[in-house]
């Protein structure tokens, strides 16, 4: 399709082999995941020059300490120079450019001798487990309740599925980690003597995860549960649904067939950024349960002013979000045939 | 010191005894545990950010260094002298310029082989090396050890400049059981120093293969390449590292070659849980015999008919103070400053803001440790005495205009409010609370930005006085001293006890000091804190002293503790 109307397009500008893929609609989604994907690096770019700005500005240096005896002027200095730290900043971020396109992020200042993505290799494991379980929780459970609130809409279900989810969406889930702590660690293990009890810390691939996963999905699961219902509630109301029912066609078929198809819609375009959410860590979670994950080193890199731990671990989110949101793009392409892509 | 200071291993012998009389498995009265039960889990708090010792500068970090590394020494439990441990004894030269110690004879790395002088001069040179910049080297060695003066000027980019000062450093080995030290100056606390944690002796072969081959000395990176990784952590201590969970435990093993006999606990495992109220629910559920309580939780432990019978209340060698930034007026009138020290309630400060875990005190070196005395009671609570110093000085309004620096964190708000409302009810004057964050604070005081700052304070590295007097030394500033008081008689008086062997006219000078920094109200000196622990009545054998870790009742002498049934 060299010309159209008499006119070229853009297609046509393309060479040939090219125009031939986008022609399909399989190709033209390969292009339009390539060009998303050639679009991260000018946001990386940003990412790192915001991050490596904000850094900076913040006050205070990685040696100094939160209390008792400081460095030394002298300890301080050589520390500069070890890591670099004693050249200019320009130069300094230049050097940190260079260096992530050769995948290096650098060695971390408060870890000695550990690299940035061996310490982020080594944390996220955890973090992603437990995020991935909760969401895999979240779907089934919020999706769940909020089509099963509009549909007995205005009855005692709906009432107990929707006061559960302002309840669960009003408390902060470090109120709701420690209450859980509270109740199935140390009060059960003291009426069971030690017989029936969750571990209130830690982690390993057994109930160490029940709170931890609980804590975490909790919020986004009230958060789903509404939308779906509001969205669900919307589509029952539509005409298609209604010729549906007039077709006589069982509940089961209406709901699935015509009612779900378009009330999950809204639903998948926050389920991109719940997932990104999820598998960055949460810092209290991680806290409250002693989780060694990304989520705390996150915020530990931070009040240190771990410099290389920051930025590494911006970068690495920066990443997860933009490659999160592409997969619901995607998804739309296939869920709702309106959207085209562009 | 006219002859040799002979340091004979007599309390070791009789520990020695103790142990080997009850211990062992025909030892019915110790009712052990079976061995497979003999693990100790105890919360460390953060993971440490080096396991080389002599990149150690924290709690956190030299509670791992001292089980898998020995210094030379190490204090006796009641503090009161040093007690051997890679050394047996040291001699003195008359001049007190040169250390001689005398090394284990036995003694032998975690590997098998055996310790021999050189590996302490290569540790300590790796120390001093400021290519590596090692948080803790000032103001111990680079001030004391003959030739490591010039450590801040040293060009740590170039090898060669680095090789020539510490070649030039004042350590050898004349033979293989003989470790020598020379003095820049006499330093009477040098057998303190010898404790020190990050003062211990490294394996050169074994580094130089962890990086690959021998390096320059200017690449930190290789240098620290093997203490990554618990293979390469070859030590001397009495536990070696089994496995880094990297933050969330360390694992730690007898030592098989340790020259002592063996110990009861066959794995101590130290936690990385940086919430107190997180390990708190650990130790409920059974998963951690040892925490510190934390703060919010106190009077619940002291009320709870089981736990309480399980807290230990352990005096810190520990001391904390109000700064007061003697370079601002009013702050420069030394009447002033008292009239402020005078005018807080110490006991109500330990009682309401601490939950009673702390000793109110108005004077500098805290109690368990030579030169402790609290007869000078010149900054003691009284605040009619503070409302007299303050009109006699006519200042009153001026100081009102003073600030409390304060760290934006609910402790730093909570017992600085406190401060405020005890000077607006004793003293009359309203100081206002500056808030602000934490890392700002750390800037403006070094910087010497601020007007008064409260509390900080110090936690003894060694129980000598050394270790405290010299905080207030001039040109100190800046690290500790932010109030910058500068005292020439001050010094005189810290500089000839730091040197002077004679023990009496040590303490005397001292104690004159002392003195001179509590009637100038250089700080004003407030209280020692003590530590809240739980320990599981399992936990036998633990000898508590006041300079195991604040969160690890024991742990100097973990060797002999033991678990019981249970």
């Amino acid at each position: 399709m060299a010309v159209t109307a008499g006119r070229p397009t853009r297609g046509a500008l393309l060479p040939s082999q090219l125009s031939a893929i986008t022609s399909t609609r399989t190709g033209s989604l390969a292009i339009f995941i390539v060009r998303r994907i050639l679009w991260m690096a000018p946001i990386l770019f940003f990412v790192i020059l915001i991050t490596f700005t904000l850094m900076h500005l913040a006050p205070g240096s990685p040696w100094d300490k939160a209390g008792g005896r400081q460095l030394s002027d002298t300890v301080i200095n050589n520390l500069n120079i070890r890591y670099g730290l004693n050249k200019p900043v320009t130069q300094q971020f230049v050097l940190y450019l260079w260096s992530v396109i050769h995948f290096d992020f650098g060695l971390s200042y408060q870890y000695q001798n550990k690299t940035v993505s061996g310490l982020l290799l080594e944390s996220w494991p955890y973090t992603a487990t437990i995020g991935v379980l909760a969401f895999l929780l979240i779907i089934p459970v919020g999706v769940g309740l909020g089509v099963l609130a509009a549909l007995r809409q205005n009855t005692r279900i709906d009432y107990i599925t929707m006061g559960f989810a302002t309840v669960a969406a009003s408390f902060p889930n470090f109120v709701i980690g420690a209450l859980m702590v509270v109740v199935f660690g140390v009060l059960s293990y003291r009426a069971t003597g030690g017989n029936f009890f969750l571990p209130t810390a830690g982690f390993a691939l057994d109930d160490h995860l029940i709170m931890p996963v609980l804590t975490l999905a909790l919020l986004p699961i009230a958060y789903t549960a509404r939308l779906t219902r509001a969205s669900t509630l919307e589509a029952i109301r539509q005409d298609f649904v209604r010729t549906a029912w007039a077709k006589g066609l069982p509940e089961r078929l209406v709901v699935t067939r015509h009612v779900l198809k378009n009330s999950l819609i809204p639903v998948v375009t926050t389920l991109g950024p719940t997932f990104a959410f999820l598998v960055t860590g949460s810092v209290i979670v991680e806290t409250v349960f002693s989780i060694p994950g990304i989520g705390r080193a996150f915020v530990v890199a931070i009040e240190s002013r771990d410099y290389p731990m920051i930025l590494g671990t911006t970068v690495l989110f920066s990443l997860v979000i933009a490659v999160a949101n592409l997969v619901v793009d995607v998804a739309y392409v296939f869920i709702d045939p309106r959207v085209r892509l562009t | 010191m006219q002859l040799g200071n002979h340091l004979r291993a007599t309390a070791l012998v009789s520990v020695a005894v103790v142990v080997a009389a009850c211990g062992g498995s025909n030892a019915p009265s110790l009712n052990l545990a079976p061995a497979d039960q003999q693990i100790l889990r105890a919360n460390n708090g953060v993971e440490p950010n080096s396991f080389d010792p002599t990149q150690q500068t924290y709690t956190y970090e030299r509670a791992v260094g001292i089980q898998t590394f020995d210094s030379l020494f190490r204090a006796k439990a009641d503090s009161s002298d040093v007690e051997p441990l890679g050394a047996t004894s040291y001699d003195v030269s008359s001049d007190g310029l040169t250390y001689t110690f005398h090394l284990r004879t036995n003694e032998k790395w975690s590997d098998g082989k055996p310790v021999v002088a050189s590996d302490w001069v290569y540790g300590w040179k790796h120390f001093l090396n400021p290519a590596l910049a090692a948080g803790y080297v000032d103001p111990f060695f680079d001030l004391t050890i003959k030739g490591a003066g010039t450590y801040g000027s040293v060009d740590v980019s170039s090898a060669s400049a680095i090789d020539a000062y510490l070649n030039g450093l004042g350590l050898s080995a004349p033979d293989d059981k003989t470790f020598v030290v020379a003095l820049d100056h006499p330093a009477a606390y040098f057998k303190w120093v010898a404790t020190l944690w990050m003062a211990v002796p490294l394996r050169k072969d074994i580094i130089e293969q962890a990086a690959g081959g021998s390096f320059a000395s200017t690449d930190a990176t290789k240098a620290e390449a093997w203490a990554n990784n618990a293979s390469t952590i070859i030590g001397n201590g009495p536990y070696k590292i089994k496995e880094i969970a990297s933050k969330d435990h360390v694992t730690l093993v007898p030592n098989p070659n340790y020259w002592a006999p063996a110990p009861h606990l066959q794995q101590i495992v130290l936690y990385e849980i940086s919430d107190g109220n997180t390990a708190y629910s650990q130790y409920q559920t059974g998963a951690l015999d040892i925490i510190g309580v934390p703060l919010a939780d106190v009077t619940v432990v002291r009320n709870d008919p089981k736990l309480s019978k399980e807290a230990k209340l352990i005096p810190t060698l520990s001391q904390y103070w109000i700064s007061y930034n003697s370079t601002r007026a009013p702050l420069d009138d030394k009447n002033v400053r008292m009239a402020l020290s005078k005018s807080i309630d110490r006991d109500k400060l330990v009682n309401d803001i601490e939950h009673g875990n702390g000793k109110s005190l108005g004077t500098f070196i805290p109690k368990g440790m030579n030169g402790y005395d609290t007869s000078d009671n010149a900054q003691s609570f009284d605040p009619a005495a503070a409302k007299k110093l303050l009109a006699d000085s006519g200042k009153a309004a001026q100081l009102a205009k003073m600030k409390l620096i304060t760290r934006n964190s609910t402790a730093s708000k909570t017992l600085n409010q406190f401060l405020a409302d005890q000077w607006s009810t004793n003293l009359g004057v309203t100081i206002q609370l500056d808030v602000i964050d934490s890392k700002t604070v750390t800037r403006n005081i070094r910087k010497g930005q601020f007007d008064i700052y409260g509390l900080d304070g110090w936690i003894s590295d060694y129980p000598d006085q050394q270790d405290w007097f010299d905080i207030f030394v001039t040109g100190s500033c800046h690290s500790l001293n932010w109030g910058c008081v500068s005292d020439t008689s001050y010094d005189d008086l810290v500089n000839k006890a730091d040197a002077e062997s004679d023990k009496t006219k040590r303490a005397q000078g001292y104690s004159q000091a002392q003195k001179k920094l509590i009637d100038n109200a250089v700080v004003g000196f407030m209280y020692q804190p003590y530590e809240y622990d739980l320990i599981k009545p399992y936990v036998q054998g633990l000898t508590v002293t006041t300079t195991d870790d604040q969160n690890l009742p024991g742990d100097g002498r973990y060797n002999q503790a033991y678990i019981t049934q249970h």
